[in-house]
C-alpha cells in the first residue's frame, strides 16, 4: 500500500512476443533444433538472457511449455532450443515448418553462475537431452575461453543415433584447449569412432582433478544423476560447487502458477540451476 | 470439398443418440462446424455420406452386435484418428454393467432360445475391447462446451492435455455445500468433471455419469459411505451403471496407488 | 488512524452513495447454513450474520475462469474484461490478511497484472465477526487487522465504529461526511474494548502455529502423512475454498472457424493428480500423501519465511469443507502429537485390522 513495490519488468509478464522460427531440422528421431528469432527488432535486442535461463514458447491453438534455451548470450540474435516430442506443445511445434509464428517470452529462472566460476576448472557431464540446457555454458565458456581453467565435457548417449549435436561435438573435439569425451551405451552401428560404455566410465580419463578449484555442472535423465553424482563426489568436488538443472510442470515461468514448486521454492525463479546441497536438503528435488 | 478440411466422421454404435444428438444441439455453431471440417458421414444429419479415408472418425455407443465389430473394424481400419466419444464408447455405458455371466443369463430371459438372423448379439463392451483408441471424450451426453473445446483442438492438430479432475472442482467454483458432509451419498469425487456439477447445483447427489476420474479414491469414500450409514454394494451397483466394464480395473487403479 | 461512527440506520444510505458507480460485493444468505458473496441489487439481500461464505473474495479478484488474451499467431492482446470497479462490503478480518498475502505473493519478484488491477480497482469494506467453533485466526494473529482494508466496521449493536484505513476509504465518508459522527464517547470505547476482550475468549479452538514451520520439518516422513494419503479424496475442494491458494492452470482454446485462441487461465489445486506431471508421463506428486505434504508445507511453513507470515489466515473453511477431516486444524494437532477423532484416523485403524 505505501509507495511502489520494486517489480522486474515488464508490465505483463505473462504475454508472449511473436517469434519467427528461422530454422529447424532433426537432430534425433525425437529431438529438433530449432532456431528462433523474436519479430519485434528493439525486442529481440531487449531479450538478454544469461547460460541456464529457460523461456515459455507457446504454440497457437496448442498451449505453452518451458524450454532451455540452448544458445550462448555470447552470441546474440537468435536464440536456439533442443526440443524432444513429449506433449501437447512439442507434438504441435514438431508439426510447424520454417517460417512459421510461435510465441515466446522470458528469459526465465537463475543462471549458472559464471563469475564464480571464472578461473576454475569447470567439468560439464551430460546425457541424453541434458545436452539442451548445457550447451550453452559450453558455448559460453568456449567463447570466453581465456577465463577459465580446465574445461572438460563428458557426454553420454544410449545410440550414436540419440547423441544430439553429434557433429557439433565431433568438431569439438578437434579444439586442443577441450578435454572433450564422448560415449555411447551401446553402439548398434558398428561404426562409432568413441567410447562405448557409460558415461561414469569417462571420469578416468581425466587425470588429477583439483577438486576444490573445479565447478561440475550436470544435467540428464533422472537415472544418470545418482550414478554421475558419485563419481564426481568420489572426486571430493565441494557439494555447492556441483550444479544440476532441473525439469518441473510450469504454467508461468514467473512463480505465480505453482506447479514447479518444491517445499518452499519456485523451480522457476529459484532454479532451474541447484547445487549439489540444494538437492540433499530440499526434499523433493531429485 | 475443401482439400484442406480434415476428412471427420461421426458414427453411432449402440446408445441412446444422445452424444450425436448433442452436436446437432450446438444451433449457433453447427454452420462453423460444417465449415471448419469435411463431415464425410453422419448419419443423422445427412444422407450423402461417404465411407472412406478418414482424418478423424468419432465413434459413440458401446459394441452389442457382430455387425458393429465389424463396422468398427472398418472404421479404424479407415481413420488415423478414432475418437470414443461418449461415456458408452469410452467405458460400455449403462448396458455394459453386467458382467459376461449375468448378460447370458439375461439374455436367455428375455430372447429365449431364438437364433437371430440380421447379427448375433454379444456382450456390451466400449470400443477399445476392439480396436485401439487414439482419444476419449466421456459425458453422457459429452457437455457441450467441452466438445466444441475439444473437437476444435482436435482440428488444429492438438487434442487437449489430459488434466483429469473430479465433479467436486467444479461444485465448489459453484459453491455448492458438500453433499457428503450432509450426509448424501455423493459421487462427485470418484466421477470425471465437465457436466458443470448440474446435479449438485440442485442439491441432488452426483451418480457419476461422466464415468470414473483417474486418480481418485474410491476406497476412502467407500468407506466414509459405510460410516455415513450406506449399503457399500448398493453404491458399487450404482456406479457400475457408468462405469461398464472399467469398473474393476478403476478399483484396480486405488490398490496400485497406494503401495 | 481515523475513526468515526455510524448509525446502523444509516449503513443502506452510504452503500447506496458509494455504489454507485461500482458492484458492491456481499455476503448473501443462500440456505440456513451457506453465505456467499454475491453482487448486490437489493440491500435487503446483504446479510452480515454470518461466519464465513463457501469461496473466501479471492474469486472476486480472479474469477476460477478467466481469459488472459486474445491470441492470433501476430499477436496476444492481453484481456482485462474481469476487471471493473468493486466495492466489497462485509469482509472478515481474516479474509482481509488473506488479501494482504496474496498482494504480496502477487507482486513478489513479478507483478500479476490480472490481480493487481483488480486489486486496485477494488475497495475492501471490512466488517466485525463472531468465532464459531471452527475459527483458528486467533492461532494465526489473523483475528484483527491493520491494514489491507479502506473501511472497517465494528457492530457495537445500534451503530458502527468505523476504522478509515485508506486515503480511498476517507473519500468515501467524505461523499456523505454528514452521516458520520466524528466523536466517540467513552461509553463507546468501553463497548468496543469490552466487545473485543469478549471475542477473544469466545474461541473455542486453538492450535500452536508457532511450532508448526520446525514440526513440519521435523515430521515430513511421519507415517501421518501416509494414513492422510490414504483417506485424501483427490477432490482439491481444500485448495478451491482456501483464500490463500493461488495455483493456477492456462489452456489454449481456439476459437471454432478463426485462427485465434482465448488463453485461458483457471484455478488448480495441488491435490489433484496431474499437478505435478509433466510432457512424457513423468509425474513428481503420484502419491496423494506427497501432494498433501507440498500443500501443508505451503500453509503451515513456508510463507512464514518468504512473506513474513503464515499462508493460512485461521478462517475454518477446509475445517468445513473436507469431507474426510484433512484440515489445518486436525494435520496441526496431529504434528503436535495429539490423537485426534477424525475420518481418516478411522480409515487407517480400519486398514491395520
Amino acid at each position: 500500500m505505501n509507495g511502489e513495490n520494486k517489480i522486474k519488468a515488464p508490465l505483463n509478464p505473462f504475454q508472449p512476443e511473436p517469434a519467427r522460427i528461422v530454422r529447424t531440422y532433426p537432430l534425433t528421431d525425437d529431438v529438433k533444433f530449432f532456431q528462433i528469432r523474436i519479430v519485434d527488432m528493439n525486442k529481440a535486442l531487449s531479450f538478454q538472457y544469461q547460460t541456464g535461463q529457460f523461456a515459455m514458447i507457446s504454440v497457437l491453438g496448442a498451449g505453452e511449455a518451458p524450454f532451455s534455451i540452448s544458445s550462448t548470450p555470447s552470441r546474440p540474435g537468435l536464440l536456439e532450443f533442443c526440443i524432444r516430442k513429449a506433449g501437447t506443445v512439442t507434438n504441435a511445434l514438431f508439426q510447424m515448418k520454417e517460417n512459421d509464428l510461435i510465441g515466446l517470452r522470458g528469459p526465465y529462472g537463475n543462471t549458472f553462475p559464471v563469475k564464480k566460476m571464472k578461473g576454475k576448472d569447470i567439468m560439464i557431464v551430460m546425457g541424453g537431452l541434458g545436452a539442451a540446457p548445457l550447451r550453452s555454458v559450453l558455448l559460453y565458456l568456449l567463447d570466453n575461453r581465456d577465463q577459465f581453467g580446465r574445461v572438460m565435457l563428458l557426454h553420454g548417449a544410449k545410440r550414436p543415433t540419440e547423441m544430439l549435436l553429434r557433429e557439433e561435438f565431433f568438431s569439438l573435439k578437434e579444439r586442443e584447449d577441450l578435454e572433450c569425451y564422448l560415449t555411447v551405451d551401446e553402439d548398434d552401428t558398428g561404426e562409432w569412432p568413441e567410447d562405448v560404455g557409460l558415461v561414469t566410465q569417462l571420469f578416468k580419463k581425466l587425470g588429477t582433478i583439483n577438486p576444490e578449484n573445479t565447478f561440475s555442472l550436470v544435467c540428464g535423465p533422472p537415472i544418470m544423476y545418482k550414478f554421475v553424482l558419485e563419481e564426481i563426489l568420489k572426486l571430493d568436488i565441494p557439494k555447492d560447487q556441483i550444479l544440476m538443472t532441473l525439469e518441473r510442470r510450469m504454467k508461468c515461468g514467473v512463480g505465480k502458477c505453482g506447479h514447479c514448486a518444491i517445499d518452499y521454492i519456485y523451480t522457476c525463479l529459484d532454479g532451474p540451476v541447484f547445487t549439489y546441497w540444494d538437492v540433499i536438503h530440499m526434499r523433493e528435488l531429485i | 470439398m475443401n482439400k484442406d478440411k480434415l476428412k471427420i466422421g461421426i458414427y453411432e454404435l449402440t446408445g441412446c443418440a444422445g452424444c450425436a444428438l448433442l452436436i446437432t444441439d450446438c444451433e449457433m455453431e453447427l454452420i462453423d462446424i460444417f465449415n471448419a471440417a469435411d463431415i464425410q458421414s453422419f448419419l443423422m444429419v445427412k444422407s450423402d455420406n461417404i465411407d472412406g479415408e478418414l482424418d478423424i472418425a468419432l465413434v459413440e455407443g458401446s459394441v452389442t452386435t457382430e455387425k458393429e465389430i465389424e463396422e468398427l473394424k472398418d472404421i479404424r481400419e479407415r481413420a488415423k484418428v478414432v475418437v470414443a466419444f461418449g461415456l458408452c464408447a469410452s467405458v460400455g455405458g449403462i448396458q455394459a454393467r453386467f458382467g459376461n455371466k449375468e448378460w447370458k443369463e439375461n439374455y436367455k430371459k428375455i430372447y429365449g432360445d431364438i437364433e437371430m438372423t440380421h447379427t448375433r448379439a454379444v456382450q456390451s463392451k466400449p470400443i477399445d475391447a476392439y480396436i485401439d483408441v487414439d482419444l476419449y471424450l466421456p459425458g453422457c451426453p459429452v457437455g457441450k462446451e467441452q466438445f466444441l473445446h475439444f473437437f476444435t483442438r482436435v482440428l488444429k492438430g492438438s487434442p487437449p492435455e489430459k488434466y483429469p479432475r473430479p465433479v467436486c472442482v467444479t461444485c465448489k467454483y459453484n459453491e455448492n455445500d458438500c453433499l457428503l458432509n450432509k450426509g448424501i451419498p455423493c459421487l462427485g469425487p470418484l466421477t470425471a468433471d465437465g457436466c458443470g456439477s448440474i446435479c449438485p447445483n440442485y442439491n441432488l447427489p452426483c451418480t457419476g455419469c461422466w464415468g470414473p476420474v483417474e486418480g481418485a479414491n474410491p476406497y476412502s469414500e467407500f468407506f466414509l459411505l459405510k460410516e455415513k450409514g450406506f449399503d457399500i454394494e448398493a453404491i458399487k451397483k450404482l456406479m457400475s451403471n457408468y462405469a461398464g466394464t472399467k469398473l474393476a480395473e478403476f478399483f484396480e487403479q486405488f490398490r496400485k496407488e497406494s503401495k | 488512524m481515523k475513526i468515526v461512527k455510524l448509525k446502523k440506520s444509516n449503513l443502506f444510505l452510504f452503500l447506496e452513495i458509494i455504489s454507485k458507480e461500482a458492484d458492491l460485493w456481499a455476503p448473501v444468505k443462500k440456505s440456513p447454513d451457506k453465505h456467499i458473496f454475491e453482487v448486490i441489487e437489493d440491500f435487503s439481500k446483504i446479510n452480515l450474520d454470518y461466519t464465513r461464505t463457501i469461496l473466501p473474495p479471492k474469486k472476486i479478484m480472479l474469477p476460477a475462469n478467466f481469459n488472459m488474451f486474445r491470441a492470433s499467431s501476430t499477436e496476444y492482446t492481453p484481456d482485462f474484461s474481469h476487471v471493473n470497479k468493486k466495492i466489497i462490503f462485509g469482509i472478515h478480518p481474516c479474509d482481509i490478511h488473506a488479501l494482504v498475502t496474496m498482494d504480496k505473493f502477487y507482486s513478489h519478484e513479478y507483478n500479476d497484472p490480472y490481480y493487481q488491477r483488480a486489486r486496485d480497482n477494488t475497495l475492501i469494506l471490512g466488517h466485525s465477526c463472531w468465532p464459531d467453533e471452527y475459527c483458528l485466526c486467533k492461532s494465526t494473529h489473523t483475528h484483527v487487522v491493520e491494514e489491507g482494508y479502506d473501511l472497517f466496521f465494528t457492530d457495537l449493536e445500534d451503530t458502527y465504529v468505523v476504522w478509515i484505513g485508506s486515503s480511498r476509504g476517507d473519500d468515501l465518508i467524505r461523499l456523505k461526511p454528514e452521516l458520520f459522527d466524528e466523536d466517540l464517547t467513552d461509553k463507546d470505547i468501553q463497548k468496543f474494548s469490552k466487545r473485543r476482550e469478549e471475542r477473544d475468549k469466545a474461541f473455542a479452538k486453538d492450535i500452536n502455529f508457532e511450532a508448526m514451520p520446525d514440526l513440519m520439518e521435523l515430521k515430513y516422513q511421519s507415517p501421518l502423512w501416509d494414513k492422510l494419503g490414504e483417506a485424501c479424496l483427490a477432490c482439491g475442494s481444500c485448495s478451491n475454498v482456501c483464500p490463500t491458494c493461488n495455483c493456477y492452470n492456462v489452456e489454449d482454446k481456439p476459437i471454432l472457424g478463426k485462427n485465434c485462441s482465448n488463453i485461458s487461465r483457471c484455478w488448480d489445486s495441488c491435490t489433484l493428480e496431474n499437478y505435478s506431471g509433466v510432457a512424457g508421463g513423468e509425474n513428481f506428486r503420484e502419491k496423494r500423501s506427497d501432494r498433501l505434504k507440498l500443500f501443508y508445507t505451503h500453509k503451515l511453513q513456508s510463507y512464514i519465511s518468504k512473506y513474513g507470515k503464515p499462508a493460512c489466515v485461521g478462517c475454518g473453511r477446509c475445517i468445513v469443507t473436507c469431507p474426510v477431516d484433512i484440515n489445518v486444524y486436525t494435520v496441526s494437532k496431529s504434528l503436535d502429537g495429539e490423537e485426534v477423532d477424525t475420518f481418516w484416523n478411522r480409515l487407517s485403524k480400519e486398514v491395520t485390522k
